[in-house]
Protein backbone atom coordinates (compact mmCIF):
# COMPACT_ATOMS: atom_id res chain seq x y z
CA UNK A 1 0.00 0.00 0.00
CA UNK A 2 2.73 2.58 1.09
CA UNK A 3 4.31 2.02 -2.16
CA UNK A 4 1.17 2.47 -4.12
CA UNK A 5 1.03 5.76 -2.23
CA UNK A 6 4.88 6.86 -2.98
CA UNK A 7 4.24 5.68 -6.87
CA UNK A 8 0.90 7.87 -6.92
CA UNK A 9 2.90 10.77 -5.63
CA UNK A 10 5.85 10.65 -7.79
CA UNK A 11 3.25 10.29 -10.42
CA UNK A 12 1.55 13.17 -9.50
CA UNK A 13 4.40 15.26 -9.28
CA UNK A 14 5.84 14.50 -12.52
CA UNK A 15 2.72 14.97 -14.71
CA UNK A 16 1.74 19.09 -14.04
CA UNK A 17 5.00 19.60 -14.80
CA UNK A 18 5.16 17.48 -18.24
CA UNK A 19 2.76 19.07 -20.44
CA UNK A 20 1.87 16.80 -23.21
CA UNK A 21 -1.57 17.96 -24.43
CA UNK A 22 -4.53 20.21 -24.86
CA UNK A 23 -7.67 20.08 -22.14
CA UNK A 24 -10.02 18.68 -24.64
CA UNK A 25 -10.60 15.15 -24.48
CA UNK A 26 -10.12 12.25 -26.97
CA UNK A 27 -11.44 9.02 -26.36
CA UNK A 28 -9.30 6.38 -25.86
CA UNK A 29 -9.54 4.49 -28.75
CA UNK A 30 -10.06 7.47 -31.00
CA UNK A 31 -7.62 7.22 -34.41
CA UNK A 32 -6.56 9.48 -37.06
CA UNK A 33 -5.69 8.25 -40.10
CA UNK A 34 -4.94 8.92 -44.03
CA UNK A 35 -7.28 6.76 -45.94
CA UNK A 36 -5.47 7.69 -49.08
CA UNK A 37 -3.09 8.22 -50.16
CA UNK A 38 -1.17 5.08 -49.01
CA UNK A 39 2.37 5.10 -47.52
CA UNK A 40 5.14 4.62 -50.10
CA UNK A 41 2.36 5.57 -53.23
CA UNK A 42 3.80 7.67 -56.47
CA UNK A 43 1.81 10.37 -57.52
CA UNK A 44 1.88 11.44 -60.66
CA UNK A 45 1.37 15.22 -61.38
CA UNK A 46 1.35 15.93 -57.37
CA UNK A 47 -2.46 16.87 -57.43
CA UNK A 48 -4.72 14.73 -55.60
CA UNK A 49 -7.53 14.36 -53.36
CA UNK A 50 -6.15 13.27 -49.88
CA UNK A 51 -8.81 11.48 -47.57
CA UNK A 52 -8.76 12.11 -44.41
CA UNK A 53 -10.41 8.98 -41.92
CA UNK A 54 -11.25 9.12 -38.06
CA UNK A 55 -12.65 6.74 -35.80
CA UNK A 56 -14.51 6.88 -32.66
CA UNK A 57 -14.74 10.65 -32.96
CA UNK A 58 -16.31 13.32 -34.59
CA UNK A 59 -15.93 16.27 -36.77
CA UNK A 60 -17.18 20.16 -36.20
CA UNK A 61 -15.71 23.08 -37.93
CA UNK A 62 -13.29 25.17 -35.75
CA UNK A 63 -14.82 27.33 -33.10
CA UNK A 64 -17.31 24.80 -32.58
CA UNK A 65 -16.83 23.39 -28.79
CA UNK A 66 -18.13 19.98 -28.60
CA UNK A 67 -17.15 16.68 -26.78
CA UNK A 68 -15.33 14.51 -28.63
CA UNK A 69 -15.05 16.35 -31.77
CA UNK A 70 -12.39 18.38 -33.50
CA UNK A 71 -11.39 19.06 -36.90
CA UNK A 72 -8.32 17.70 -39.13
CA UNK A 73 -5.20 19.37 -40.14
CA UNK A 74 -2.73 17.86 -42.30
CA UNK A 75 0.83 18.74 -41.73
CA UNK A 76 3.17 18.43 -44.91
CA UNK A 77 6.49 17.86 -45.04
CA UNK A 78 7.08 19.11 -41.39
CA UNK A 79 7.37 17.34 -37.94
CA UNK A 80 4.40 17.43 -35.59
CA UNK A 81 3.73 20.97 -34.00
CA UNK A 82 3.80 20.54 -29.72
CA UNK A 83 0.53 18.97 -28.62
CA UNK A 84 -0.15 21.96 -26.14
CA UNK A 85 -0.26 24.71 -28.31
CA UNK A 86 -2.48 26.16 -30.80
CA UNK A 87 -1.14 24.02 -34.94
CA UNK A 88 0.26 27.13 -36.85
CA UNK A 89 -1.24 27.64 -39.93
CA UNK A 90 1.01 28.07 -43.04
CA UNK A 91 2.09 25.72 -45.84
CA UNK A 92 3.29 23.01 -44.21
CA UNK A 93 0.13 23.14 -41.74
CA UNK A 94 -2.83 23.12 -43.49
CA UNK A 95 -6.18 22.94 -41.62
CA UNK A 96 -9.63 22.04 -42.58
CA UNK A 97 -11.48 24.21 -39.74
CA UNK A 98 -14.64 24.01 -42.36
CA UNK A 99 -15.37 20.50 -41.30
CA UNK A 100 -13.69 18.60 -44.38
CA UNK A 101 -12.87 15.25 -44.38
CA UNK A 102 -10.87 15.14 -47.79
CA UNK A 103 -8.57 18.17 -48.78
CA UNK A 104 -7.14 18.74 -52.18
CA UNK A 105 -3.29 19.10 -52.45
CA UNK A 106 -0.70 20.10 -54.69
CA UNK A 107 2.76 19.03 -54.32
CA UNK A 108 6.29 19.71 -56.53
CA UNK A 109 7.48 16.97 -57.30
CA UNK A 110 10.27 15.15 -55.04
CA UNK A 111 9.98 13.40 -51.76
CA UNK A 112 6.87 14.56 -49.65
CA UNK A 113 5.60 13.62 -46.11
CA UNK A 114 1.94 13.89 -44.75
CA UNK A 115 0.62 13.06 -41.45
CA UNK A 116 -2.81 14.35 -39.87
CA UNK A 117 -3.18 15.80 -36.51
CA UNK A 118 -6.99 16.13 -34.87
CA UNK A 119 -7.25 19.43 -32.98
CA UNK A 120 -10.57 21.46 -30.99
CA UNK A 121 -12.43 24.42 -31.35
CA UNK A 122 -8.99 26.12 -30.53
CA UNK A 123 -6.88 24.23 -33.11
CA UNK A 124 -5.04 23.01 -29.97
CA UNK A 125 -4.48 18.89 -29.99
CA UNK A 126 -6.81 16.66 -28.15
CA UNK A 127 -6.00 15.07 -24.62
CA UNK A 128 -4.83 12.15 -25.75
CA UNK A 129 -3.41 13.51 -28.88
CA UNK A 130 -5.08 11.80 -31.87
CA UNK A 131 -2.57 11.59 -35.04
CA UNK A 132 -1.67 9.33 -37.83
CA UNK A 133 1.14 7.46 -38.95
CA UNK A 134 3.78 10.08 -41.01
CA UNK A 135 3.42 8.39 -44.20
CA UNK A 136 5.73 9.55 -47.26
CA UNK A 137 5.03 9.64 -50.93
CA UNK A 138 6.22 10.32 -54.24
CA UNK A 139 5.64 12.79 -56.85
CA UNK A 140 8.07 12.24 -59.89
CA UNK A 141 9.56 15.14 -62.18
CA UNK A 142 7.36 15.75 -65.06
CA UNK B 1 -39.13 40.61 -71.34
CA UNK B 2 -42.15 40.13 -70.81
CA UNK B 3 -41.47 36.35 -71.62
CA UNK B 4 -38.77 36.24 -69.41
CA UNK B 5 -41.08 37.57 -66.92
CA UNK B 6 -43.82 34.84 -67.24
CA UNK B 7 -41.10 31.77 -66.95
CA UNK B 8 -39.91 33.55 -63.66
CA UNK B 9 -43.44 33.50 -62.41
CA UNK B 10 -44.38 30.18 -63.93
CA UNK B 11 -41.06 29.12 -62.22
CA UNK B 12 -41.56 30.33 -58.68
CA UNK B 13 -45.08 28.80 -59.06
CA UNK B 14 -43.91 25.23 -60.16
CA UNK B 15 -41.03 25.39 -57.48
CA UNK B 16 -43.15 26.85 -54.70
CA UNK B 17 -45.72 24.32 -55.18
CA UNK B 18 -43.08 21.24 -55.13
CA UNK B 19 -41.02 21.42 -51.97
CA UNK B 20 -37.68 19.39 -53.33
CA UNK B 21 -35.21 20.28 -50.46
CA UNK B 22 -34.53 22.25 -46.90
CA UNK B 23 -33.14 25.47 -46.39
CA UNK B 24 -30.05 25.11 -45.99
CA UNK B 25 -28.22 25.58 -48.82
CA UNK B 26 -25.18 22.92 -50.27
CA UNK B 27 -22.54 24.05 -52.88
CA UNK B 28 -23.18 22.72 -56.34
CA UNK B 29 -20.24 21.68 -56.89
CA UNK B 30 -20.18 19.35 -54.04
CA UNK B 31 -19.71 15.55 -53.89
CA UNK B 32 -21.15 12.96 -51.62
CA UNK B 33 -20.47 9.53 -52.16
CA UNK B 34 -19.61 5.69 -50.15
CA UNK B 35 -15.84 5.31 -50.32
CA UNK B 36 -16.24 1.83 -48.88
CA UNK B 37 -17.84 -0.68 -49.96
CA UNK B 38 -17.84 -0.75 -53.54
CA UNK B 39 -21.13 -0.72 -55.63
CA UNK B 40 -21.57 -4.37 -56.05
CA UNK B 41 -19.17 -5.86 -53.60
CA UNK B 42 -19.19 -8.92 -51.94
CA UNK B 43 -18.56 -8.78 -48.36
CA UNK B 44 -17.60 -12.06 -46.29
CA UNK B 45 -17.91 -10.87 -42.84
CA UNK B 46 -21.63 -8.96 -41.76
CA UNK B 47 -19.93 -6.80 -39.65
CA UNK B 48 -18.08 -3.97 -41.67
CA UNK B 49 -17.01 -0.56 -41.81
CA UNK B 50 -18.67 2.35 -44.07
CA UNK B 51 -16.93 4.79 -44.87
CA UNK B 52 -18.71 8.26 -45.85
CA UNK B 53 -16.85 10.46 -48.10
CA UNK B 54 -17.75 14.34 -48.50
CA UNK B 55 -16.15 16.78 -50.71
CA UNK B 56 -16.09 20.14 -50.66
CA UNK B 57 -18.50 20.50 -47.69
CA UNK B 58 -17.66 20.07 -44.40
CA UNK B 59 -19.34 17.74 -41.33
CA UNK B 60 -20.97 19.65 -38.53
CA UNK B 61 -22.46 17.91 -35.55
CA UNK B 62 -26.21 17.60 -35.32
CA UNK B 63 -27.59 20.88 -33.65
CA UNK B 64 -24.84 23.22 -35.19
CA UNK B 65 -25.91 25.67 -37.48
CA UNK B 66 -23.17 26.82 -39.89
CA UNK B 67 -23.59 27.08 -43.25
CA UNK B 68 -22.45 24.60 -46.02
CA UNK B 69 -22.13 22.03 -43.34
CA UNK B 70 -24.26 18.64 -42.51
CA UNK B 71 -24.18 15.64 -40.78
CA UNK B 72 -23.96 12.07 -42.73
CA UNK B 73 -26.99 9.72 -42.62
CA UNK B 74 -27.22 6.16 -43.96
CA UNK B 75 -30.27 4.56 -45.33
CA UNK B 76 -29.94 1.02 -45.64
CA UNK B 77 -32.48 -1.12 -47.49
CA UNK B 78 -34.74 1.82 -48.61
CA UNK B 79 -35.49 4.77 -50.65
CA UNK B 80 -34.80 8.05 -50.20
CA UNK B 81 -37.26 9.79 -47.66
CA UNK B 82 -38.75 13.37 -48.71
CA UNK B 83 -36.14 15.75 -49.12
CA UNK B 84 -37.79 18.79 -47.54
CA UNK B 85 -38.36 16.43 -44.03
CA UNK B 86 -36.27 15.90 -40.89
CA UNK B 87 -34.55 12.29 -42.14
CA UNK B 88 -36.31 9.72 -40.01
CA UNK B 89 -34.60 8.09 -36.99
CA UNK B 90 -34.60 4.02 -37.41
CA UNK B 91 -32.46 1.17 -38.41
CA UNK B 92 -33.18 1.67 -42.14
CA UNK B 93 -31.99 5.58 -41.63
CA UNK B 94 -29.19 5.99 -39.71
CA UNK B 95 -27.54 9.28 -38.05
CA UNK B 96 -24.63 10.11 -37.39
CA UNK B 97 -25.13 13.32 -35.23
CA UNK B 98 -21.57 13.04 -33.77
CA UNK B 99 -19.83 14.27 -36.93
CA UNK B 100 -18.24 10.97 -37.55
CA UNK B 101 -17.17 9.83 -40.79
CA UNK B 102 -17.34 6.60 -40.99
CA UNK B 103 -18.90 3.76 -39.21
CA UNK B 104 -19.65 -0.20 -38.57
CA UNK B 105 -22.91 -1.69 -39.47
CA UNK B 106 -24.26 -4.67 -38.88
CA UNK B 107 -25.91 -6.97 -41.55
CA UNK B 108 -27.77 -10.18 -42.58
CA UNK B 109 -26.68 -12.61 -45.30
CA UNK B 110 -28.06 -11.42 -48.57
CA UNK B 111 -28.74 -8.41 -50.66
CA UNK B 112 -28.67 -4.78 -49.36
CA UNK B 113 -28.37 -1.32 -50.45
CA UNK B 114 -26.62 1.81 -48.91
CA UNK B 115 -27.08 5.12 -49.75
CA UNK B 116 -25.65 8.59 -47.79
CA UNK B 117 -28.03 11.50 -47.48
CA UNK B 118 -26.57 14.70 -45.91
CA UNK B 119 -28.77 16.60 -43.70
CA UNK B 120 -28.57 20.32 -41.99
CA UNK B 121 -28.54 20.85 -38.36
CA UNK B 122 -32.12 20.25 -38.28
CA UNK B 123 -31.62 16.71 -39.56
CA UNK B 124 -33.22 17.97 -43.28
CA UNK B 125 -31.42 17.38 -46.71
CA UNK B 126 -30.01 20.35 -47.95
CA UNK B 127 -31.15 22.54 -51.02
CA UNK B 128 -30.18 21.24 -53.67
CA UNK B 129 -30.41 17.75 -51.52
CA UNK B 130 -27.11 16.17 -51.45
CA UNK B 131 -27.15 12.26 -51.78
CA UNK B 132 -24.87 9.26 -52.82
CA UNK B 133 -25.30 7.20 -55.60
CA UNK B 134 -27.31 3.64 -54.01
CA UNK B 135 -24.87 1.11 -54.17
CA UNK B 136 -25.79 -2.77 -53.85
CA UNK B 137 -24.01 -4.97 -51.59
CA UNK B 138 -23.97 -8.82 -51.07
CA UNK B 139 -23.33 -10.10 -47.61
CA UNK B 140 -22.43 -13.94 -47.99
Amino acid sequence: MKKYIMVATMLAALIPGLVIAGDSPAPDNAKAYLIWPKNGATIKGGKFWARFGLRNMGIAPAGIEKKFTGHHHMIIDAELPPFDEEIPADRNHVHYGKGYSEGRVKLAPGKHTLQLVFADHDHIPHNPPVFSKKITIYVPAN
Amino acid sequence: MKTITTSIALAALIFGGAAVAGDSPAPKNAYLYIGWPNNGEVIRNNNFRVWFGLRKMGIAPAGIEKRMTGHHHLIIDAPLPPMDEEIPADRNHLHFGKGQTETRITLPPGTHTLQLLLGDYEHVPHNPPMMSQKIIVTVK
